[in-house]
């Protein structure tokens, strides 16, 4: 091989996940060695967790700059950024199964919709995976009045969901979470959905596990500097592409699996019950949610076409 | 550059620009810079910017300038005056009485907050004069404020152990209930100190002289000094136990209860309130430039390769099992002397963790002992965020070594705690079998 | 010398106005988190700002702290070896960690700007459930490292004329020594 081939790389990632978080190890760990496996070794991924160079909200701005070459974020920390965002974190009660997120991405091309936004801020975007997000409640919803007396703990589009379909919906940060939940500030919150909520503790302080999911949804992405792949020979270049294209798939799989592994035990172990939602409830969230996606659709020429190109997937579903 | 190098050089100017006189926020940030330019770049610099947005984004230090706030308007308007004279009353025939009271206003108060860093400013605010008027040695004085401070992140609630568990995955809940008895532990050695030093050495914390103890009716009436303290205390602690607030929020129940207490002692006048409003600023400010730059610096440690020395100690350590766990307390410790806690622990917990869990240990007993320990480094020299937030508030007279050499005995004690709960770790993890 | 000193005394006057003004956000900041408490816990509907608002009035008032304090020598410091020694001797000191001072708060101040016109330049907002305009906030990064850079440009001159003897009156002793209470 030609000596400039030989020459090695290496990427500094600022990962979103904290190290104890399944993903940290599943999504990153997996890359890291995939990428080392498949380019002899030539490049490298020097890993960091969350908050260690760059808070989640500044890695995409630290990406976009070329000061870091890589990292993981939600759609929702590049929302000023890229106008798909919104979309892409998750419209609330538009998808009911994951493959039929799967497919908005890559059959019917939102991914490369995605992509393309990103690539004219010098990023190279690649969703990780696409999962659902539920919530976890500690008494239960059998009515329309259940729903709307809760207090739950919520972020950003979602937030602005639970509140306008009826409940109270707060934000209060990750950190105070637990204590919340505990002592009963709010009596519900969504983190993920099994595992997230897993990680967190939460089914401690929480038994209901609340289905459907609130979305389903690309809540996870990885993130490349185009300067710095760029700079890889163009055989590299290609391996990262792949490498990415394949996690996709892998991940969003593997954490199918997981999420009811970990539903499994915590069923078993920590008495936990899994709350379905009775159909009117149901009908009458879905209701508030198709109100609210238009805004998501106002923000941009790209973003009316990604929401028109969704409606019309979903009347082929036969859902609207 | 080895990363070896690069840390003897970068804690070394750290204590160098320290040790010539420029305030801490600015070597901490200064040195940060020079360090990253060299290892990463000009475009790097957008980090500490970056860490410093983040900063002040974070909103459990919210509580920070509430919690100093209702401290100031507790001293301002007598009321914590009137609370430390009627502990002398009752208590100053016991010698180092004062100080005890101290302390357990201060395990109070580490029940109030989950950081650590309101709770040394507000007692160094309230307790200090109180206890140097009465002829309380300055390093007595200052000894207790620094270590019965700084156990905020202990006793729960506390902002490093659900970091803690967050980074290691193991259940808040029970990380909570792991701190409760060795809390009480720490409190009741750092107790019986002081009533051995205070009986071996008189001067040090004396007693009240016989004809000045007061009589019964005198104590009774003083008595109704505490009656506002309890109820400011009731207010926070109540709102965050009856599910009313989170702990952050809970900050404005107390300065809801500081201002009653004002208006009680018909004090509540807008001078007042502005004094201690602009007294607020600066000490909040001051905490916040100082974590501004050193979660900067701390940034730029791990950018340079941190963890990576840590991983290659590691592989070094002889001793089996026990050898390992003491070797990673003696790491901590040094690098508590110059990093911040939420650094060490993104720099350690990812190479300790499996190893703890590997040897057979229990996670949340070795987190109470990474807690303990992160309390001794909050006031070891040269950097310790006690001490700079206690030297903010201290009077003029009172130097920065006076400071330094206050908290050896208490550091003493703590590191006598972590053995005690490394032999006898059920100090640590019978409550959560209990609970959990 | 009259140029020097009213730079300096003027300097002062305006961290000592702007620190003054900012510190009463103290109250807003009480108000807001009581309020939040209230809308929920009595009236089962909490708010989408009282929190957030409070965590933007917070990050103001940490960040414009930086040129008062400073104005008020509230920056806290390791005196050991500083304060044993003479005055000149002092200010040739400080003239000379100064450079690390102004790495710090230059390398701070570009930033700051780039970070905050580029909130400006998009119009940034937070993207949550209140979703409000975000660059009030970013741009004090830079007005309130100005703010110190200045206080730290005023400290620097009057150490070098204490340094080089030269004939200058000291600014008003109460506000750069006094409140020490
Ligand atoms: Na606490
Ligand atoms: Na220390």
């Amino acid at each position: 091989a030609p000596a400039a081939a030989q020459e090695t790389f290496t990427w500094k990632v600022q990962s979103h996940w904290p190290g104890a978080s399944s993903s940290y190890t599943d999504s990153l760990v997996r890359l890291q060695r995939v990428l080392e496996e498949r380019t002899d070794g030539r490049l490298k991924l020097k890993l960091y967790e969350a908050g260690a160079l760059f808070k989640a909200q500044e890695t995409f701005n630290a990406v976009s700059r070329g000061i870091l070459e890589m990292g993981t974020i939600s759609p929702s920390y590049a929302q000023d950024k890229v106008s798909l965002a919104g979309i892409a974190s998750g419209l609330p009660f538009a998808f009911r199964n994951v493959w039929e997120a799967e497919y908005f991405h890559q059959g019917m091309g939102f991914e490369q919709m995605l992509r393309d936004e990103a690539a004219e801020h010098n990023v190279y975007w690649a969703t990780d995976k696409v999962y659902p997000t539920e919530m976890v409640i500690k008494k239960p919803i059998n009515n329309w009045e259940d729903f709307t007396s809760l207090k739950i703990r919520s972020s950003g589009v979602l937030q602005k969901f639970l509140t306008e379909a009826g409940a109270a919906a707060s934000y209060i940060p990750g950190s105070e979470l637990y204590s919340a939940l505990d002592s009963g500030i709010v009596d519900g919150a969504h983190w993920g959905a099994a595992q997230g909520a897993a990680s967190m503790a939460l089914y401690e302080v929480a038994k209901y596990h609340v289905q459907p999911a609130l979305n389903i949804a690309g809540t996870d992405v990885i993130i490349v500097s185009m300067k710095a792949l760029n700079k890889l020979p163009k055989d590299m270049q290609e391996i990262v592409k792949d490498a990415l294209d394949e996690q996709f798939w892998i991940r969003t799989n593997e954490y199918l699996y997981k999420e009811r592994l970990t539903l499994a035990k915590v069923i078993a172990e920590q008495g936990v019950q899994v709350n379905v939602l009775p159909d009117d409830v149901q009908d009458k969230l879905v209701k508030a949610a198709q109100a609210m996606w238009d805004e998501e659709g106002e923000r941009s020429a790209n973003a009316k076409k990604a929401l028109d190109m969704l409606k019309g997937y979903l009347a082929e579903l036969g859902y609207l | 550059m080895s990363i070896e190098i690069l840390t003897l050089l970068f804690f070394g100017s750290l204590l160098f620009f320290l040790l010539l006189g420029l305030p801490l926020a600015f070597v901490l940030g200064g040195v940060s810079v020079i360090f990253l330019y060299f290892t990463w770049g000009f475009d790097s610099f957008y980090m500490v910017a970056s860490q410093i947005w983040g900063t002040m984004g974070s909103f459990t230090l919210v509580a920070i300038p509430l919690f100093v706030f209702m401290a100031m308007v507790l001293e301002r308007t007598g009321v914590a005056r009137d609370l430390y004279r009627m502990m002398h009353l009752w208590f100053g025939g016991l010698r180092g009485g004062l100080a005890i009271g101290t302390l357990v206003i201060c395990a109070v108060f580490a029940a109030m907050v989950g950081i650590s860093g309101a709770a040394v400013v507000a007692m160094g605010t309230i307790a200090l004069p109180s206890m140097l008027e009465r002829g309380y040695d300055r390093k007595m004085a200052l000894g207790v404020i620094n270590t019965g401070g700084g156990w905020g992140i202990l006793i729960p609630p506390s902002i490093l152990m659900i970091l803690y568990a967050l980074i290691t995955g193991v259940s808040v809940g029970q990380m909570f209930a792991a701190g409760i008895m060795p809390g009480v532990l720490l409190m009741v050695m750092t107790v019986l100190y002081i009533l051995i030093r205070s009986t071996l050495q008189p001067h040090l914390a004396p007693a009240l002289p016989p004809e000045e103890r007061g009589t019964w009716p005198e104590k009774l009436r003083a008595l109704r000094a505490v009656l506002l303290p309890i109820g400011v205390v009731f207010m926070v602690l109540g709102s965050i136990i009856g599910g009313i607030t989170t702990p952050t929020e809970a900050a404005a129940m107390g300065v809801l209860g500081s201002l009653i207490s004002a208006a009680v002692y018909r004090q509540l006048k807008w001078s007042i309130l502005q004094e201690a409003a602009i007294r607020t600023f600066k000490l909040t400010g001051m905490i916040m430039w100082i974590l501004f730059a050193a979660h900067a610096f701390s940034a730029a440690y791990q950018s340079m390769g941190a963890q990576e020395l840590i991983e290659g100690m590691m592989q070094h350590i002889p001793g089996g099992p026990w050898g390992i766990i003491v070797a990673m307390m003696v790491i901590i410790f040094f690098l508590a002397m110059v990093l911040d806690p939420v650094g060490i622990m993104l720099i350690t917990l990812p190479v300790f963790m499996p190893i703890v869990k590997s040897l057979g240990f229990d996670p949340i007993w070795f987190g109470i002992l990474f807690v303990i320990n992160m309390e001794i480094g909050y006031k070891t020299p040269p950097f310790g965020f006690n001490l700079f937030y206690l030297k903010g508030v201290v009077p003029p007279g009172i130097t920065m070594k006076d400071i330094y050499t206050s908290v050896v005995p208490f550091v003493i004690i703590e590191i006598i705690a972590i053995g005690i709960i490394m032999v006898f770790p059920e100090i640590a993890t019978w409550l959560p079998g209990v609970f959990f | 010398m009259s140029v020097l000193t009213a730079f300096i005394s003027g300097v002062t006057r305006l961290n000592d106005f702007v620190g003054r003004w900012i510190a009463l956000l103290v109250f807003a900041m009480f108000a807001f988190l009581l309020l939040e408490v209230g809308f929920r816990y009595l009236l089962n509907a909490p708010t989408a700002w009282t929190n957030e608002l409070t965590q933007m009035l917070f990050g103001v008032y940490a960040v414009m702290s930086g040129g008062y304090i400073m104005a008020h020598r509230g920056h806290v410091n390791v005196d050991l070896l500083h304060s044993k020694l003479p005055p000149r001797k002092r200010a040739v000191m400080d003239i000379f960690t100064s450079l690390i001072f102004f790495i710090f708060t230059l390398a701070l101040l570009w930033f700051g700007i780039d970070m905050a016109s580029e909130s400006i330049s998009s119009w940034e907002t937070t993207y949550s459930a209140w979703n409000p305009p975000v660059w009030p906030v970013k741009l004090a990064i830079p007005v309130g490292t100005g703010l110190l850079v200045l206080q730290g440009l005023a400290k620097l001159l009057e150490d070098i004329a204490i340094a080089f003897n030269l004939d200058y009156h000291r600014p008003d002793q109460s506000i750069s020594e006094g409140e020490q209470s």
